[in-house]
């Protein structure tokens, strides 16, 4: 096959894509219709709860790709080199979709709408002591300064490290010591992106975003829990375009060992996402507070309870059946539909983290889960954003990064 | 001619002085042949005084009670669990170095694996010591063991996080023995067939299992270490795991925190490595061995003690915020009166543990000091006072006011016997370090001689030609196309 290095999509990717944004649009429109556009706060929230589920969760997801890359950076990595202009292309879509999440935010935060973010509603924050108490975090100046700081910071400084990478294209280092220079270089970057996700995805951000939620609730595991979740996602991801592009006659030299390795990390960050799940939910039933348990109560138990199981099923049960044997993680096939199923479970754990608190009925006190259908629409837009904006960024520079210092250890990979 | 491996060159080589397969054997056979020195003797030596310091407080408090020790009602954990937790904790590198290392083919660790893991089973049978004296009537220890018994309905408390510590450490210190056993065998062969005296070539003959260094045995190695790397992974987890839910599971304020798991397993590995860096110092100048574990070993174990110290730090923080955030009383007066305030009783405690843990690391973040090696030394014992000190303020800190303020307690101080106790594992894991480092070689030859052709100083030259090409030119030359799609 002939050594194709940029690459250009096909008529059909495009097409795909776009019809998927349609899908995005049009369910986007027919929830708001169905929901957004009534009277009533809580059928709104049923709407503006989706946008917010979407958006953040694809991009904690596509952030995932620039984070993988730091965190190899700062080891020192090598086998990934091959592939490693696809979490590139991937982080290209943070300013897209972050600039769609910051406006469903903050359009959130400052709508009249206080359903979703009740600590957003001050006159039931002046009954509320608890929600009183916390004005010093949950306030509309913070939320809005932190959320827009932490898009540019990250779209910033992703920006820089596909500069870093994209600068060596035409420019080889001709000498070791210009090569080590240039790894110093990508390292000070690197811990510079890893500082400020300390800062956001690992801390602050999702309290902000989705802990705030359920605003009485409190749990100092949820944002590492959030991070493992988008992680392996995001390594899924990966792993879907490394396999469409080798489909596709692309990345001539990266194979079935370099896939192996992508497939370790899905497992891997399966079971270590399992492992802060069960942390996180056995302590809480073990310890039996009724203030930790409200959270617990209406997902374990209530309406939501076939969700929350059926993501379990889907997000641990099937990679450890499934991705536990070696043929596995070596067959394209298998990684491919585990794959997608790892995104779709970590989907549905979102929807399970945003929907029960804004689906409670606050007369009735009644729960309802929402049809999924119109956020499986809207999930599909997000997607087709993302696979637009990934191939372009695929098609903008050469697929391989020919002289970066480890790209040589990759070629010749074992694992 | 196409490689099987290679490696770049602008990473530094991890064995230095120009070594062949022959001088690696050479080198670190020696001071195991060699007669120890005064230094090991005096070393040795006071090991064993610690030790009997040791056993002197344990009968004392085996004939008179824990009533020896100053807990009381409302401090019923201090010094002994502080240590337990403390020693668990350290046992933690080793079989991290040795088995998720392994998985990320970190070719560094080979240069200090063999000392980790011995120290990591030092270690956990130090931290045994604790909960199985601290029993009281230790003579009734065996009814932690669930088994049909003739005392009636009386069985373990399974829902008991106490028990599960059971379970978790007997079966790491089970799987990481024989980790490293197994690691050793090859190297034992070879100390055998180098004996000259008759009694060593005995000793070192029993110990190897008669390994001929055969296709088959090599093998079977190779599987054996595979598949007990699968299990010492999720393992290295569940220990510090389970011993975080001994608090964790509780309602004590400052005790019952979902973060609790993973944040002590970071604390695990970076107390673990402060303690191979200390060990791996010393361990590398008297024996000689700086060529094997050189700077550059130092310096990403740096980087490990870097990473692990801020996760721990991002851990203390969220404790903290969510203890203001929760707007429960119970929690933030823990918090901010018995911790942050430094005029309480234990504040001091509190402080010593942020500075040590959370401050002191992030001096390497310069890659000057990093590769500085008094500072390195001093830092890992400053880590090591922190991590104590972290364990001592969750427990006492935490206990020390009771929900009741009649029930507060007087300060706390270990009685001598307590203080003796700790001394004692210190003399057992020293004592321990020392007769491995003199008996059994304290770097894994064979593994060494594993990676040495690719990470070897004199062996990286090699590559010279494979450095200077371009991506084309080196594909055209050793990729093959047998993995068509």
């Amino acid at each position: 096959m002939a050594n194709r290095e940029n690459f250009v999509a096909p008529k059909r990717y495009n097409t795909i894509a776009i019809a998927l944004i349609a899908i995005g649009i049009l369910s986007t429109i027919t929830l708001y219709i169905t929901a957004g556009s009534k009277d009533d706060p809580h059928q709104q929230a049923r709407f503006w709860g989706s946008l917010l589920q979407n958006s953040v969760y694809f991009l904690l997801v596509v952030n995932a790709a620039m984070f993988f890359i730091c965190a190899t950076t700062l080891a020192w990595g090598g086998w990934q080199m091959a592939f490693r202009r696809v979490p590139e292309a991937i982080s290209a879509c943070v300013p897209v979709v972050g600039v769609i999440a910051g406006a469903i935010l903050l359009s959130i935060c400052f709508s009249s709408n206080h359903e979703i973010y009740h600590w957003t509603d001050s006159a039931h924050v002046a009954h509320d002591p608890t929600l009183d108490h916390k004005k010093g975090f949950l306030n509309k100046g913070f939320f809005a300064t932190v959320t827009v700081l932490t898009i540019v910071l990250w779209s910033l400084l992703g920006w820089k490290m596909r500069k870093l990478s994209r600068s060596l294209d035409e420019n080889p280092i001709p000498t070791v010591e210009g090569r080590k220079k240039y790894m110093w270089n990508n390292t000070i970057w690197a811990a510079l992106f890893m500082i400020v996700f300390a800062l956001t995805v690992m801390s602050s951000i999702p309290w902000l975003w989705l802990m705030s939620i359920d605003a009485h609730w409190y749990s100092t595991m949820y944002s590492w829990y959030t991070f493992a979740s988008t992680f392996v996602a995001g390594m899924a991801l990966i792993a879907l375009f490394v396999v469409f592009l080798k489909n596709n006659g692309y990345l001539e030299h990266t194979n079935t060992e370099h896939l192996h390795d992508i497939g370790k990390f899905m497992f891997a960050f399966s079971i270590f996402w399992t492992y802060l799940w069960f942390s996180q939910f056995m302590l809480i039933w073990y310890a039996n507070i009724p203030e930790e348990t409200v959270y617990f109560k209406p997902r374990a138990q209530g309406e939501f309870s076939g969700v929350f199981w059926l993501m379990f099923i889907i997000n641990f049960i099937a990679p450890i059946l499934i991705l536990m044997s070696r043929d596995s993680k070596r067959n394209y096939a298998v990684i491919s539909i585990m794959a997608v199923l790892i995104l779709f479970g970590h989907w549905l754990d979102f929807f399970q983290m945003v929907f029960p608190s804004p689906m409670t009925d606050p007369k009735t006190g009644v729960t309802h889960v929402p049809n999924i259908l119109y956020d499986l629409g809207i999930a599909l837009g997000f997607v087709g954003v993302i696979m637009f904006a990934t191939g372009r960024a695929l098609s903008k520079a050469p697929l391989v990064a020919k002289n970066h210092p480890f790209m040589k250890e990759s070629l010749i990979h074992h694992t | 001619m196409s490689l099987l491996r290679y490696e770049s060159q602008v990473r530094p080589p991890i064995v230095d002085g120009s070594k062949d397969y022959h001088q690696v054997t050479e080198d670190i056979c020696a001071p195991v042949e060699a007669k120890p020195t005064k230094a090991w003797w005096i070393g040795f030596i006071i090991s064993v005084a610690l030790l009997l310091f040791g056993v002197v407080s344990i009968v004392v408090e085996v004939i008179y009670g824990t009533g020896q020790w100053n807990l009381n009602k409302t401090i019923g954990w201090g010094w002994d669990i502080t240590n337990f937790v403390w020693w668990v904790g350290i046992g933690h590198a080793g079989t991290l170095i040795s088995a998720i290392l392994l998985l990320f083919r970190q070719g560094w660790r080979t240069g200090v694996n063999r000392a980790a893991e011995a120290m990591t089973i030092f270690a956990v049978m130090c931290a045994g010591q604790f909960p199985i004296w601290h029993m009281g009537r230790v003579w009734d220890a065996f009814f932690v063991l669930p088994y049909p018994n003739t005392r009636g309905p009386l069985w373990v408390n399974f829902n008991s996080p106490l028990l599960w510590d059971v379970f978790a450490i007997s079966t790491y210190f089970t799987v990481s023995l024989l980790f490293w056993y197994s690691g050793l065998l090859p190297d034992l062969a070879t100390l055998r067939d180098r004996a000259k005296l008759k009694w060593r070539k005995m000793f070192y003959g029993l110990a190897a299992f008669g390994w001929t260094g055969s296709t088959k045995h090599w093998q079977r190695h190779e599987a054996l270490s595979l598949v007990l790397a699968g299990l010492s992974t999720p393992l290295v987890l569940s220990v510090h795991t389970i011993v975080s839910f001994d608090f964790a599971t509780s309602v004590i304020p400052g005790w019952h925190t979902t973060i609790f798991p993973p944040y002590f397993v970071a604390g695990a590995v970076f107390s673990g490595f402060a303690m191979v860096q200390t060990l791996l110092l010393i361990t590398r100048k008297v024996l000689g061995l700086k060529d094997y574990i050189t700077i550059e070993h130092i310096e990403v174990m740096n980087k490990v003690i870097v990473l692990t110290g801020s996760i721990v730090g991002i851990a203390y923080l969220t404790e903290l915020f969510m203890a203001w955030y929760s707007h429960v009383g119970y929690e933030w007066f823990a918090f901010k009166e018995n911790r942050v305030n430094l005029s309480s009783p234990y504040g001091w405690s509190y402080w010593i543990m942020m500075g040590c843990n959370v401050l002191s690391p992030q001096v390497f973040w310069s890659k000057k000091l990093r590769r500085n090696l008094l500072l390195t030394f001093f830092m890992s014992i400053l880590v090591n006072i922190g991590m104590w000190f972290e364990r001592f303020v969750i427990i006492v800190t935490s206990l020390y006011r009771d929900y009741l303020p009649s029930s507060w307690s007087t300060y706390y101080t270990p009685t001598i016997w307590e203080i003796g106790f700790y001394m004692g594992t210190f003399g057992l894991f020293f004592v321990c370090y020392f007769l491995f480092s003199k008996f059994f070689p304290v770097i894994a030859i064979a593994e060494i001689k594993h990676i040495l052709k690719k990470n070897g100083d004199n062996w990286k030259e090699g590559y010279n030609k494979e450095e200077g090409q371009n991506y084309d030119e080196f594909a055209h030359d050793n990729v093959h196309h047998d993995d068509h799609h």
